[in-house]
């Protein structure tokens, strides 16, 4: 491979001699591609020291993207960079969520705070087994291209036979085009090749990496990364950490016989996005044909938790079909949100992923169009000459097809996310958009629950949120921990909890594990983590310092957005007023948590540590977590 | 085969080493083809118990000693089958090795010793399953080993406790007959494994016929007949495949073991007990 001109960095960021150990799980190797020139360089990774403070995944990663950023680039410029990060109990193969892969950049969907993408699957595995740990991309090709990577070898090879092509038959093209079948590929469809600014990353087929890493590798002309090779992470205590991976299998939660044969995470609570978040009544024969379904689990590399499944449809307008997809719900949300019901949600939501378009982006987007053009405010002519009619699939797919190509006014709007449209529409419609900064929250009616509210509107826009705080004491935590279960229509503890789980929840994706494969929720279910990942790398890590790692990881990614002009009160002022509405009808109807507000909001940045109204960390915050080196944006006490 | 005359096995001469791990209790895996998914989290199990190279997974190579049949990509198929070393009651393959590198433990292991084998290939022709392979690294025939060092510690194969389908079952040998009969008629399915080769010690519940598993329809005599290529017998008498050493080895072998010659050289299937 041609070599890139070295990186200017400390000299620790990447060390050219590597003067501190490895510890275990990680493969040492950082590649940075350099787009424009065609180059390669292989970086080592971090001294011990900075691994020790954030571990991988996101934090490692934003950690170099903070030194790597110039701090007045646009995300779509070509000195923006893409970081792609594992951490070290990813792919070990010996304990469950062993899967994860985050990608780390400056968010096409807000153009100010924190992009981060994460996903599942096979791909990550394979990284690793090409002996890279992350990858770092910046500069923009010249035409399309994949990267290939396959045992330590990287190759730029030209896209140009599957750009506009949706991500499925990406996949399976390139698979053929290396020759082997146990190439993983993570790709863009026509959506990231358009610059949606929600475009994903598809990989595995069953696994998504939401929140604009599409729009960012399309604006590389970065079709697809192809990665396979015979390596393993070292492991410093192989037995304990099999013994830790079978403690954590226990607290896995499974699917049930039954598993996606109801209308998804919605059903949990009893309120669905439907009619653009107009109603939240759930009907008995919302999901009418999944009982006809054949399903298959499809679980990501060595987890037993189950999540992924393969559906091929028994009815509905594609019966047939075959459809595939991960945890979570938030597509048939979607589909319910323009009113489409049964398997078409689940046709639908496979042309989406196809296409490579977030979900809560499109849901919240057309919603806000069918409910303008019903109401008046868009036309026919804006539509393309479409009549918006509410669950029609054709116009549906229709719009799906012109949002991932930029077709039309609309098209183009949808594109650039329903906060754009909004503005362009004007008046009343902007009561009716829900965003976050411009981002959507993850397209579930999240409205009755005050945690998951605080966690939304708290994550930077247009990056999946983490965390969600829990009524009660997670067992693992009891002996730091102590409160009463929390009341689902007070404020009081929530702020708390939701930091103790978004520290968590941090720490999981540090650790290059999946957080559906977390249970914070039984005995056991935070300690076997810790103890694997001591395991694997040689550590001697407590409980409150994975909260710690957390916690770092946090703070790390709201100086980020300080830097580029967020503010605290963003998350309250900078928001779609349909999601602070009170709840229209169902069990929940006039529920809402802006009575809350902001006071909720400043009790959760206080608490972490943060200023209530500039949202910039204490001096004191910076101390303890160890990130002093981001004083200058920390807040006078 | 019946779990009793298993259990005296021991009495009645073998060509070939039998040894004990621990209670000397046999053993045996269950596969339910029913109940796979064919996510291959037992392929890639082995290989972590193993320390095998990632990739590579889908047909049997000395970096994988477990295959799930077709070698389609993971998710909706209709059949699944289960490729590897089936642990014969009466191992062709060890009844060929000239070094007798290949032992059958009385708990239900076939392994490879790597330190004896002097990478003939005779066993890699023999198996009736075609489950061994020669490493192009070590000249070695590889194969799984049933994880014989769980066993002699009184746990089960990895593969069998990484299935997240209880499609892998692991248990004495009496034990698994009953589950794996009771798992093919629940689904009104065959068992394989049970008389296939004068029995084995991993038996399958399958849907459908073994050919659409990926298996091979055989017969219930013991020591299956096998192809040995006449270019492999005349190399291995011929040349020092394994230099002095193996050849010194082989041939001592050949001499104080007559009785054993048969089995490459002018083999017939023996006749079920």
């Amino acid at each position: 491979m041609a070599a890139a001109p070295a990186l200017q960095t400390h000299p620790d960021l990447f060390p050219s001699v590597r003067r501190t150990p490895l510890p275990g799980g990680y493969m040492g190797k950082l590649l940075r591609v350099d787009l424009t020139a065609g180059r390669f360089e292989e970086l080592n990774l971090p001294e011990e020291p900075i691994l020790r403070r954030f571990w991988g995944g996101q934090a490692l990663a934003l950690y170099l993207l903070h030194h790597l950023l110039p701090m007045d680039a646009k995300p779509f410029d070509p000195e923006s960079p893409i970081i792609m990060m594992t951490g070290p109990m990813t792919g070990t193969g010996l304990t469950p969520g062993g899967t994860k892969m985050t990608s780390i950049y400056l968010s096409p969907a807000t153009g100010y705070t924190l992009g981060r993408a994460a996903t599942s699957g096979f791909w990550a595995v394979s990284l690793k087994a090409a002996g890279f740990d992350g990858l770092i991309f910046t500069g923009k090709a010249s035409s399309p291209v994949y990267l290939y990577l396959d045992d330590g070898r990287a190759e730029l090879r030209d896209a140009s036979a599957v750009w506009g092509k949706g991500t499925r038959d990406t996949e399976d093209l390139l698979r053929a085009e290396v020759g082997h079948q146990d190439a993983k590929i993570g790709c863009i469809g026509p959506a990231g090749e358009n610059l949606v600014h929600a475009a994903m990353m598809a990989n595995d087929y069953n696994h998504f990496a939401a929140h604009g890493v599409g729009a960012m590798m399309g604006s590389k002309n970065l079709k697809a990364i192809v990665a396979r090779g015979p390596r393993r992470p070292p492991l410093r205590d192989k037995m304990a950490l099999i013994e830790a991976g079978k403690r954590w299998d226990a607290t896995l939660r499974r699917p049930g016989k039954d598993a996606n044969r109801d209308v998804g995470h919605a059903a949990s609570w009893g309120a669905m996005t439907k009619h653009n978040w107009q109603t939240t009544i759930i009907n008995a024969d919302d999901n009418h044909g999944f009982e006809k379904n054949r399903i298959v689990r499809r679980p990501c590399f060595q987890c037993g938790r189950m999540c992924p499944w393969d559906v091929e449809l028994g009815d509905g307008s594609h019966p047939g079909t075959l459809a595939h997809f991960d945890a979570g719900s938030e597509w048939i949300d979607t589909f319910f949100n323009l009113d489409v019901t049964g398997n078409d949600v689940l046709y639908l939501a496979e042309r989406i992923n196809d296409l490579g378009i977030e979900c809560s982006h499109f849901a919240d987007g057309a919603g806000l169009a069918f409910e303008a053009f019903e109401k008046g405010l868009l036309t026919a002519e804006q539509a393309g000459g479409m009549d918006l009619k509410w669950g029609d699939l054709p116009t549906i797919e229709r719009l799906l097809e012109m949002c991932a190509r930029r077709e039309g006014w609309l098209g183009n709007l949808l594109a650039d996310g329903p906060k754009e449209l909004a503005e362009a529409l004007g008046g009343e419609a902007m009561q009716w958009v829900v965003h976050t900064k411009g981002g959507t929250p993850a397209q579930h009616d999240w409205r009755p629950l005050i945690g998951n509210m605080l966690r939304e509107m708290t994550a930077s826009g247009g990056m999946k949120p983490q965390g969600g705080g829990s009524k009660d004491v997670p067992p693992d935590l009891k002996y730091r921990e102590s409160w009463e279960p929390l009341s689902a229509d007070k404020a009081d503890g929530w702020a708390w909890s939701h930091i103790l789980s978004e520290q968590y929840r941090q720490a999981s994706g540090m650790m290059g594990a999946c957080w559906f494969a977390m249970n914070p929720g039984v005995p056991d279910g935070l300690n076997s983590m810790v103890d694997a990942l001591n395991a694997t790398t040689g550590w001697d890590l407590s409980l409150d310092e994975m909260l710690t790692a957390g916690h770092r990881s946090m703070i790390m990614q709201s100086v980020f957005g300080t830097q580029r002009g967020w503010r605290a009160e963003d998350d309250y002022t900078n928001i779609g007023p349909r999601f602070l509405e009170p709840i229209p009808d169902g069990k929940y109807q006039g529920f809402t948590i802006a009575k809350f507000l902001p006071g909720l909001i400043h009790e959760y940045y206080r608490l972490s540590g943060r200023d209530e109204y500039t949202g910039r960390p204490f001096k004191d915050t910076l101390q303890k977590l160890g990130l002093e080196e981001f004083s200058e944006w920390s807040e006078a006490e | 085969m019946n779990p009793e005359h298993l259990l005296t096995v021991n009495g009645e001469r073998r060509p070939y080493p039998t040894a004990r791990l621990s209670d000397g209790k046999p053993r045996s895996i269950m596969f339910d083809a029913n109940a796979c998914i064919g996510c291959r989290q037992c392929v890639e199990a082995c290989k972590d118990w193993n320390e095998l190279p990632r990739g590579n997974q889908y047909k049997i190579n000395p970096s994988t000693w477990l295959t799930m049949e077709p070698p389609l990509l993971e998710g909706i198929a209709s059949i699944w089958g289960r490729n590897s070393c089936m642990h014969c009651e009466y191992p062709v393959c060890a009844a060929v090795c000239p070094v007798e590198a290949i032992t059958k433990f009385d708990e239900g292991p076939v392994v490879i010793d790597q330190s004896l084998c002097i990478g003939c290939e005779y066993c890699v022709y023999a198996c009736p399953w075609h489950v061994i392979s020669k490493s192009d690294v070590t000249g070695k025939a590889t194969k799984c080993t049933m994880c014989v060092d769980r066993i002699s510690e009184n746990k089960e194969p990895f593969c069998v406790q990484a299935c997240p389908a209880n499609a892998l079952a692991f248990g004495t040998v009496e034990e698994i007959f009953a589950k794996v009969e009771e798992r093919a008629a629940s689904f009104g399915g065959k068992v394989y494994g049970k008389a296939e080769a004068g029995g084995t010690h991993v038996l399958h519940a399958l849907t459908q016929e073994p050919e659409a598993h990926g298996l091979p329809r055989l017969e219930p005599d013991r020591y299956p007949k096998h192809d040995i290529p006449l270019d492999k017998k005349i190399k291995g008498v011929l040349t020092m495949t394994a230099g002095i050493e193996g050849k010194v080895r082989a041939v001592k072998n050949a001499v104080t073991k007559p009785w054993r010659l048969k089995y490459r050289y002018w083999h017939t299937p023996e006749p079920p007990r």
